[in-house]
């Protein structure tokens, strides 16, 4: 029973990891950049959903607001941050990048003060009887899941059936091609943004919902996390992101309980990281 | 007259510090975003090893001789990965040692270590060490740029492919340099436990790997004399003011963000322009 | 007296394809080989599995009885292999100069602490400004490789392979890209240096220099060897007539 119930902390985990990664393995897909301030997106989302929350009453409407919101705010962020050096090596923009993510926790603190903030009334804390089994899930526990599950499809919906999508994943595959076609790439590198910043948003706020609590530097860990676990799935591959988050989620979830004593859980996944990447240099699902 | 010493002591400290990862990746042109986690790893060798009765300045060669042996291992792994890959694992590496460190009670865990031993030194003397070993620092990252292995370094940083196909072993000078690197590294953790007599993990963790990183960015890469007095300039700001010091990383991030926007190569790069460019019109 | 290179019995094969079958030729001492074949005839493949880069699934190669098998690519070029490469990739960063200077002084480089304790860089850079003019670009010495172009980086390519004194020089398609005036040139210095007594093995398509200045050819199609030997009758021989013709690439 204990088993079942680290596997499914780690998948709940894996899925809040999966909803930040994604944006990250979209962007550097498209453009090769590690999108650090990405994370920076995430804790906006967790802010806003808060705010919104308590304001509106309706997480429904508060999630909404706030994907498309901090949406824009990310292709905002690519505009003024990304676009101009482009052409320069690819250290500047990763500076440039963890930059901007410094300053957005550092703006966080000075605009909502140190302490963080919580729902008034927090969602979602009911707990389900999971089949019957006497194994317990918190509502918003499941709303993770399946949110993860709705990103996923939607997204392959969209990659697969849209217009613009299949110009997206022209333009990832082969970006000179694609312009040749007619692709707006610029248009597309935007969509990107939107949609990897809104996915992070929403994952801001399930992570609020799950501590009730926002905080300036709530995106820290999982940026770095995000991070590693692009690099695990074999950078620019949505499959390989998916299994990396997952594995990681549930790594960790199992590791903390049998080698706590010896590291701490963000030491646990990097010491996986490390491991993997030694022995598959351009990740598990990577092209070498 | 005591807090100018003090401070003075600790521009020389990150001038040790930020040449050191300047030698990685300024003149090797290899990423490392875990860099503090060497500068951790000489300063708890040098603050256990004092303990131990070790005397001073030894205690300093035993954090060079650690840190080198764990700089030698992430240099093993900058064979394997590159690029971003190797940003990422040494960020990795970085996380690793903080959270090992953390769990240990010999190290003292999340508590960290007190009462260091001090050098012995008055608090000028001491000062006029640190300053002589930054100097001495400087002058062999000068004369190694324009060394033979200096000119190897170059060539694996602009293209590690090319650098093969003339005959170099890219492997050895890989690991030479983060060897290198990362015992300076280690001789400035060392410093900076008897400089500040108390250490504990959250000195040593990512945001301290940015910051030194930062120093040797707008400093511009590679550069000597830039990354010096990014390093001076960089330390002395926020304790000089301190209405800065709440401002601390919202400067630096600024700083770095524009600095990557308007001119990425950094004061060593803006330096090299303007003295070209004052050639070409004599 | 064995061979200055012996190629013995390669076979390359990638999954299912064989890129080379059971290839095998020697190079003298002081030979100037012309390496052609249609495109996707294994050329290059062959060519890398001489410098390393590409592992053979069979078979060996010897540099002055020396097995270079499983050596990487550096070692190799330590060991007297010489390297000017289709895709020409010089350290942008560097002047003309210091590209082929850094190559001339091998001697400081093989061994880093070697490197840590030397510093003088003038006889090195004496010598690379000779090699420049021995191909025709000292008058560039200290200009930057992406301000030039490609055909004085090809012979700048060339320069820097020079500088390491190979004994042996691989030359992967040098005159590709150029005009045939800038062509013509450049086969002429290679010819020049080949009557000095250099070895090399010249991939190249340009048939028409390769026959002016190659006084032996070898030939592969679809990863077979289908000639060796004296130009006039390699190129004579039906096989190798029907090798070409049949791509639509008349010599």
């Amino acid at each position: 029973m204990l088993y079942l119930e680290l596997l499914i902390q780690g998948l709940v985990q894996g899925g809040i990891y999966t909803l930040i990664a994604l944006g990250l393995t979209l962007v550097y897909g498209l453009l090769r950049i590690l999108h650090v301030a990405h994370a920076a997106l995430f804790t906006l989302g967790g802010y806003l959903g808060v705010i919104l929350t308590n304001a509106t009453g309706s997480l429904a409407l508060a999630m909404v607001v706030t994907m498309l919101v901090t949406g824009m705010v990310g292709m905002g962020v690519y505009r003024v941050a990304y676009q101009p050096i482009l052409d320069k090596p690819p250290y500047v923009a990763l500076i440039a990048s963890i930059a901007l993510f410094i300053a957005s926790e550092e703006i966080y603190r000075l605009i909502f003060g140190p302490y963080g903030l919580s729902y008034d009334a927090p969602p979602l804390q009911g707990v389900i009887d999971l089949l019957g089994s006497g194994m317990y899930l918190k509502q918003a526990e499941l709303l993770v899941l399946l949110g993860t599950g709705a990103a996923l499809v939607g997204l392959h919906l969209l990659s697969t059936r849209t217009r613009i999508g299949i110009a997206w994943r022209a333009t990832v595959t082969d970006p000179e091609m694609a312009a040749s076609f007619g692709i707006r790439t610029q248009r597309v590198r935007y969509l990107n943004f939107f949609i990897g910043s809104a996915l992070a948003a929403a994952a801001g706020v399930m992570v609020a919902l799950l501590n009730n609590l926002v905080e300036p530097t709530m995106g820290s860990v999982p940026s770095y996390k995000a991070l590693a676990i692009i690099v695990l799935g074999g950078i620019g591959s949505i499959r390989g992101t998916l299994i990396a988050s997952l594995a990681l989620g549930v790594i960790e979830s199992f590791g903390t309980i049998y080698l706590g004593s010896l590291l701490d859980r963000d030491a646990i996944a990097f010491a996986f990281l490390i491991l993997v990447l030694m022995w598959r240099p351009q990740g598990l699902l990577g092209r070498a | 007259m005591g807090y100018e010493i003090t401070l003075a002591t600790s521009m020389c400290i990150s001038v040790v510090f930020a040449l050191s990862l300047n030698l990685i990746t300024g003149f090797c042109g290899q990423i490392s975003l875990g860099h503090a986690a060497f500068f951790g790893v000489g300063a708890y060798t040098a603050a256990l090893s004092s303990k131990a009765g070790l005397a001073f300045p030894l205690d300093l060669l035993a954090a060079a001789a650690a840190a080198a042996v764990f700089g030698f291992v992430v240099g093993l792994s900058s064979l394997r990965v590159r690029h971003d890959f190797l940003a990422i694992t040494t960020m990795g590496f970085g996380f690793l040692f903080l959270g090992v460190v953390r769990q240990q009670d010999w190290l003292g865990g999340e508590m960290g270590i007190s009462a260091i031993p001090g050098s012995g030194l008055s608090k000028l003397g001491y000062l006029g060490f640190a300053a002589a070993v930054a100097v001495a620092v400087a002058l062999f990252s000068a004369y190694l740029k324009r060394s033979w292995l200096g000119f190897s370094f170059a060539a694996i940083a602009d293209d590690e492919d090319t650098a093969r196909v003339v005959a170099l072993d890219v492997a050895r000078y890989k690991l030479l340099a983060f060897v290198l690197g990362t015992a300076i590294a280690g001789i400035a953790g060392g410093l900076y436990a008897h400089h500040v007599r108390f250490i504990s993990p959250d000195s040593f963790g990512f945001v301290e790997s940015i910051a030194v990183l930062s120093m040797v960015i707008v400093g511009g890469i590679g550069s000597v004399p830039g990354v010096v007095f990014a390093a001076l300039v960089l330390t002395a700001l926020p304790l000089w003011f301190q209405v800065i010091e709440d401002y601390k990383l919202l400067l630096y991030s600024a700083l770095l963000f524009i600095m990557m926007q308007l001119c990425e190569d950094g004061i060593g790069g803006l330096m090299r322009r303007l003295t070209q460019g004052r050639r070409r019109t004599t | 007296m064995s061979a200055l290179l012996s190629v013995a019995d390669i076979t390359v094969r990638f999954g299912g394809v064989e890129a080379v079958s059971n290839v095998s030729f020697d190079v003298q001492d002081g030979e100037l080989l012309g390496f052609i074949g249609p495109n996707g005839a294994g050329k290059t493949t062959m060519m890398r599995v001489i410098t390393g880069l590409v592992t053979p699934t069979l078979g060996s190669v010897c540099l002055e009885d020396w097995d270079l098998g499983g050596l990487p690519v550096f070692r190799r070029v330590q060991r007297g292999l010489g390297l000017a490469q289709q895709i020409v990739r010089p350290f942008n960063s560097f002047s003309a100069l210091d590209n082929v200077a850094l190559a001339a002084g091998q001697h400081h480089t093989a061994r880093p602490m070697r490197a840590l304790f030397s510093f003088r860089r003038a006889r090195e850079r004496a010598k690379a400004r000779e090699l420049l003019k021995l191909v025709g670009i000292d008058h560039v010495a200290d200009s930057m490789p992406p301000s030039l172009p490609l055909g004085y980086r090809k012979r700048l390519e060339l320069a820097r392979a020079l500088a390491l004194e190979p004994r042996l020089l691989l030359l992967d398609e040098p005159l590709a890209g150029l005009n045939q005036t800038e062509a013509t040139a450049l086969a002429d210095t290679i010819a020049d240096l080949n009557r000095r007594g250099l070895a090399m093995i010249l991939i190249e398509h340009n048939l028409s220099e390769v026959m002016r200045i190659c006084p032996r050819l070898l030939v592969q199609d679809n990863g077979r060897k289908i000639g060796d030997g004296p130009a006039e009758s390699v190129m004579s021989d039906p096989l190798v007539r029907s090798a070409y013709l049949g791509t639509g690439e008349p010599g």
